[in-house]
């Protein structure tokens, strides 16, 4: 790259283009786990899940040459795990919390040893839109090539925010995230619509997990995923379990994290491994600082564990 | 009399029979698992105990590998007597290390006594691990900050922590593939127990280890941490300091893996590198489960699952396995392990507080309608 | 979600009468219900009188569907009808109003309602929804805001809002259960008297079930009275006296006497509250300058409608809640709730819901009854603790206090709700009490327990203790208290000595007039 052309508005250029990169799979897996959550569960278990997202995606798309048949198993094998984490949780006396470490563990187990055989071979990326040809500049261009999955993720969030307040399904899911007894009493089953729930949020951090193998960083191995998963579980709670609220926090981390490589980039090598833990202090300091001790955070699903 | 002991020793034979069960179980979809993708499951049970029990050379790399497992798991299971799920063991582990490196290599350069400059890494350690875990505690108590979620992150960061320093500051120019720190010197790191080839860290685990349990189960303390664990408004009810016993122990169950690091730079790797980040903490994590958080079956199952981890090798050389064998091996268990637990039915085990309901006949009457 | 497929029956329009025959319900082997039958004509006003464990709850869940009964029919209209879930219930007409409420808090009155609805189309058109509802609620003899969510009621509101649910979705059968017990007596007689009027002007017919014997007597036609699972009579409220339902509630049990408030003078001022404020969980201000004194062998009563700070209250006074301002003194020395200042000054807690505040559900009866005194001796030696003392100790209380368990190392959680109170008891009031805070103390206990821990309260007082008792059940206040106030909106408003104590000017003040 000729970084002399535009010497440090590459970094801001950087930022810019990094945060929608990185900020895909954060804002699919925290869509769905704010699904999830305002079922009343949470689900710790999307680290395992995006992991195997990533490698059955990636898997696909070798075998098939299709990136987005990729996407589709990789969301199909979310729903299982989903589906595991909600079955498990339906027995009584089970803590979700404990469950979502369990599948944390199982998850990253599976892709790495199914995923052995794939570390080596190159499938086909998702494609990308550029919206950048206006411009002579490459780093203007490479900057606004802007993947497909993102665009689907930023029409998804306001899409759901509509829902939970225009549909059936939706206000079903707020009711049983509030009050399962309510629920009860007015016949629907809190475990059917957390297993959908649940479900659900699989799916979308299987998708968000096919992103990083198939777009960015565009190659499967087993240094993938650290953390995506169980960051984009806090940011949900930061934002308050609104959609549109899921969409700019997931693009602050995603500037967060994009911070080390685009400094990185103008030669700022300084502290490369600090700016990779940024988007973790991020989330440390929001949840600090968005939470009390004694005082319930506002909008929270009233079943929801982690908050009480 | 009887039921009284039947329901003091019960409980206990109770959760090892369900233990039990859920590794059997394990082992049979484990079995089945790994027959799907074209290895002869007998194969792999005779190897696995081959790897783990099967020679006296075998029990020794087993119990290398169970020392840091005691501790890791000490590290759920300190904290979840008072009803915290902490998850960041890694993180203690590999600061624990670090700070134990800086301090050995500060000391080894001024010549100081091997006892003192082991001592000191000891308490370096200890306190790194600590400090991590307790600020976890620290925040859920004076911030309501979910400290399973914030644990996790700590470890993360502590793990770019330990990369930027031996990438960085700390980095010996010699390390060119695998960036270190510069090695300890040969008589400042801990020695075997003597006659065999196992190091001392085995010991420095299974005294933390007793040394927990006596401290949570036969002490006035430990009394006053397990009702915060049971039910934190009855403890503030009884007036008691909440806030000091989450600190106090979330910071022993840190030092535990802190500790724990320590051993692996001092006795093992002799340097610190990216690789003491090796998955001890997230193993110790379910440890702590299949001991039900208590100290002292901690022991057995960490010999166990110290076991599994030493024959992955041997799976991995023979069988032409995944390495990742023995962590889907490991997540079997966890999940098998929770849903087994429930289906025993047995009442609040794993020690997080009981969801509190209102006290409805609403509340019963939807019960009856499921 | 379902349901919309299939064909179903148009609820009845009109008053529903409904019988219940020979009906029996046993759980393990414990008869909760044995041949019950009841009859309730339409458009009238029925009273179900019991105690708790009567075997009232039973009923109504069987008639609602929820538990299948072991022998006997439900008849609707003089039909034999076949009610398996809720659902075939709410079809038939029969609607229940739970005890707490079952709206969901965080939406509107509007959502709920329309949520309720066994049809609700996968879009919803809130204009037209609104439009509608605004339409049916201006029909009704009361209105709730529908735009306001369910959590910023009153609890007055919520309750009509409820019942206007259940009239929405066309019950002509209203099962109340407990419908005042969070309410003020003048919102309880507002909203009881609305219920009569529709039900005699044949809209609709009212099954209550209540233990308050005032409310019978105001508003119901006919009753029935269950006790131990058996109906053991009933008929007009008219040919009926008080004495002859509490006869037939009670049974010819031998009730220890109330104990009797010794004559004494007021001693010394023991605990003290000044300026006190505290936020509830929501960080909202839920106590809002409290003054109070009790005096030594003095009970001091708080009435409230639930929600007004008084479980804050007494939270800051259990340590459980910090106080955001003001200050507490115990006999002179200021308070902070640690456990040297409760052991010094002799403070004993009787909280409500004692296994949710008080006890460690999973550790053993033994173990939870050395709560206070653990780290004293005999139960330790220094640091190290004796189990076998704890437990030595535990088997004389559990003597002393009549505590039914397997034994001493059973988890206090595997108890019944009067044992595990007892326990508490035994532990709290088993030394010497200097101060006592009780809130609630006897909720969702039968008569036996009530009669008994109402004793020890008074005995307390008795032996000089200064007692704060917190209740919202001004029925007991009004018989234990020496002096009662009265909480609303986190302030005391109304002060009276218990001889000039009267029922209406404790009611208006609880509504805040």
């Amino acid at each position: 790259m000729d970084e002399t052309s535009i010497g440090w508005w590459g970094v801001p250029l950087a930022i810019f283009a990094g945060a929608i990169r990185i900020s895909t799979p954060f804002l699919f897996v925290s869509l769905g786990e704010m699904v999830t959550e305002k079922s009343g569960r949470i689900n710790l278990g999307l680290e395992g899940t995006l992991i195997m997202g990533a490698m059955s995606g990636y898997g696909i798309a070798y075998l098939t040459g299709s990136p987005w048949l990729g996407v589709l198993v990789a969301g199909l094998v979310g729903i299982a795990f989903g589906m595991l984490h909600a079955g498990i949780c339906s027995l009584p006396k089970v803590n979700d919390i404990a469950v979502g470490i369990a599948l944390m563990l199982l998850g990253t187990g599976l892709a790495f040893y199914l995923g052995k055989p794939l570390v080596q071979p190159q499938a086909p990326n998702l494609p990308s839109i550029n919206f950048g040809w206006w411009s002579d500049l490459q780093q203007v261009q490479s900057a606004l090539k802007i993947n497909a999955l993102f665009i689907i993720g930023v029409v998804l969030a306001p899409v759901f925010l509509w829902a939970l307040r225009n549909t059936r399904w939706g206000l079903i899911l707020r009711i049983v995230g509030d009050s399962s007894d309510a629920a009860r009493a007015m016949g629907y089953s809190p475990l059917a619509v957390r297993l959908a729930a649940t479900a659900f949020g699989g799916f979308m951090a299987g998708v968000g997990g096919s992103f990083l193998s198939l777009y960015y960083p565009g190659s499967w191995n087993e240094g993938l995923s650290s953390g995506q998963g169980i960051t984009a579980v806090a940011l949900v709670i930061f934002a308050r379990w609104n959609p549109m609220n899921c969409l700019w926090a997931s693009l602050l981390f995603g500037g967060a994290s994009a911070l080390g490589p685009a400094l990185q980039s103008v030669g700022v090598t300084q502290g490369y491994y600090l700016f990779n833990a940024a988007p973790y202090v991020l989330t440390l300091l929001i949840l600090v600082l968005s939470s009390s001790s004694h005082r319930h955070i506002a909008g929270a699903p009233g079943e929801l564990s982690v908050t009480r | 009399m009887n039921s009284d002991l039947v329901l003091r020793f019960g409980a206990g034979a109770k959760i090892f029979a369900v233990s039990l069960f859920a590794i059997v179980l394990s082992l049979i979809v484990f079995g089945i698992f790994v027959a799907l993708s074209g290895v002869n499951p007998l194969d792999v049970y005779d190897l696995m105990y081959m790897g783990a029990f099967g020679s006296w050379f075998s029990w020794q790399n087993t119990l290398l590998r169970s020392a840091p497992l005691l501790l890791t798991a000490l590290c759920t299971a300190l904290p979840a007597q008072m009803g915290m799920v902490i998850i960041g063991g890694e993180g203690a582990f590999v600061l624990g290390g670090l700070a134990a490196a800086a301090a050995g290599l500060l000391l080894s350069d001024m010549n100081a006594p091997a006892l003192i400059v082991q001592g000191v890494m000891v308490i370096a350690g200890m306190c790194a691990g600590g400090a991590i875990i307790a600020s976890a505690g620290a925040l859920r108590h004076w911030r309501g900050v979910n400290e399973t979620i914030s644990s996790l992150l700590l470890s993360y960061i502590c793990i770019a922590v330990l990369n930027q320093m031996v990438e960085g500051p700390m980095r010996d120019p010699t390390s060119l593939n695998k960036p270190s720190t510069r090695a300890l010197p040969d008589w400042a790191m801990l020695g075997n127990i003597p006659g065999m080839d196992i190091h001392v860290g085995l010991i420095f685990g299974l005294l933390f280890c007793i040394v927990a349990y006596v401290l949570m189960f036969h002490t006035t303390f430990g009394f006053a941490a397990r009702m915060v664990g049971g039910n934190v408004r009855a403890a503030r009810m009884a007036g008691l300091p909440v806030g000091r016993l989450i600190l106090v122990v979330t910071f022993l169950g840190g030092a535990a893996a802190g500790l724990g690091g320590m051993i692996e730079v001092a006795a093992v790797q002799g340097r610190a590198n990216a690789t003491i980040a090796s998955g001890y903490g997230l193993t110790g994590i379910l440890v702590a489960f299949l001991a039900r958080q208590n100290p002292l079956i901690v022991i057995p199952v960490a010999i166990l699952l110290g076991g599994i981890d030493a024959s992955g090798g041997l799976l991995q050389r023979r069988l032409d396995m995944p390495d990742a064998s023995v962590v889907v091996l490991q997540g079997i268990i966890f999940v098998i392990l929770l849903a087994s637990e429930s289906v025993q039915g047995h009442l609040n085990i794993l020690g997080w507080l009981p969801r509190i309901k209102p006290r409805t006949s609403a509340v019963a009457a939807a019960k009856g309608a499921e | 979600m379902t349901s919309a497929l299939v064909h179903e029956p148009v609820p009845p329009q009109k008053a529903v009468k409904l019988e219940v025959v020979d009906m029996s319900k046993s759980f393990g082997g414990i008869a909760a219900l044995a041949s019950v039958s009841l009859r309730v004509e339409a458009g009238s006003v029925h009273a179900l009188l019991g105690e708790n464990g009567a075997g009232k709850s039973t009923l109504v869940k069987c008639i609602m569907g929820f538990y299948t009964p072991d022998t006997g029919a439900v008849m609707v209209n003089d039909k034999e009808v076949e009610i398996d879930n809720p659902r075939q219930a709410h079809m038939l007409g029969i609607g229940m109003v739970y005890q707490h409420f079952t709206l969901v808090p965080s939406m509107t009155v509007l959502e709920n309602l329309v949520m309720g609805r066994s049809h609700v189309t996968a879009f919803i058109d809130w204009k037209k929804e609104r439009a509608e509802l605004s339409a049916f609620v201006d029909s009704m003899p009361f209105s709730v805001p529908l735009d306001l969510p369910v959590a910023s009621l009153a609890a007055g509101e919520k309750q009509k809002a409820e019942i206007l649910k259940q009239l929405y979705l066309n019950a002509r059968f209203l099962i109340l259960d407990e419908p005042t017990s969070v309410l003020t007596p003048q919102e309880a007689d507002e909203i009881l008297g609305l219920v009569r009027d529709m039900a005699h002007t044949g809209g609709i017919t009212v099954l209550i079930i209540t233990h308050k014997f005032r409310e019978v007597l105001a508003y119901a036609d006919e009753v029935s009275v269950l006790r131990r699972g058996h109906y053991v009579g009933g008929g007009k409220v008219a040919d009926l006296t008080v004495d002859a339902m509490a006869k037939m509630m009670i049974g010819e049990r031998d009730i220890a006497p109330a104990a009797t408030r010794t004559e004494r003078a007021p001693g010394v001022i023991c605990l003290q509250v000044r300026g006190l404020t505290a936020d509830d969980e929501n960080g909202d201000a839920a106590v809002n300058g409290v003054d109070l004194d009790v005096a030594a062998g003095e009970i001091v009563g708080i009435a409230g409608v639930s929600g007004n700070g008084q479980s804050e209250l007494v939270e800051v006074l259990a340590g459980q809640r910090p106080l955001t301002g003001g200050a507490i003194t115990v006999q002179g020395d200021t308070y902070h709730a640690t456990r040297a200042e409760m052991l010094r000054h002799k403070l004993a807690l009787l909280p409500e819901e004692p296994l949710h505040n008080a006890c460690v559900g999973r550790m053993s009866v033994a173990e939870n009854m050395a709560f206070r005194n653990f780290d004293q001796p005999p139960f330790s030696k220094g640091v190290w603790l004796s189990k076998s003392r704890m437990r030595a100790e535990a088997r004389g209380l559990i003597e002393r206090y009549r505590v039914k368990t397997s034994s001493p190392d059973a988890p206090i959680a595997t108890l019944s709700g009067g044992n595990v109170q007892r326990a508490v008891l035994a532990r709290e009031l088993g030394g010497q009490v200097d101060v006592l805070v009780a809130a609630n103390p006897v909720f969702g206990l039968d008569f036996a327990a009530v009669a008994d821990i109402h004793g020890q309260i008074v005995e307390a007082r008795n032996r000089g203790a200064a007692v704060l008792l917190v209740s919202e059940d001004l029925d007991e206040l009004l018989e234990l208290s020496d002096r009662i106030l009265v909480m609303f909106d986190g302030k005391i408003v109304y002060e009276t000595p218990i001889e000039q104590a009267d029922r209406t000017n404790i009611g208006r003040s609880m509504a805040g007039h």
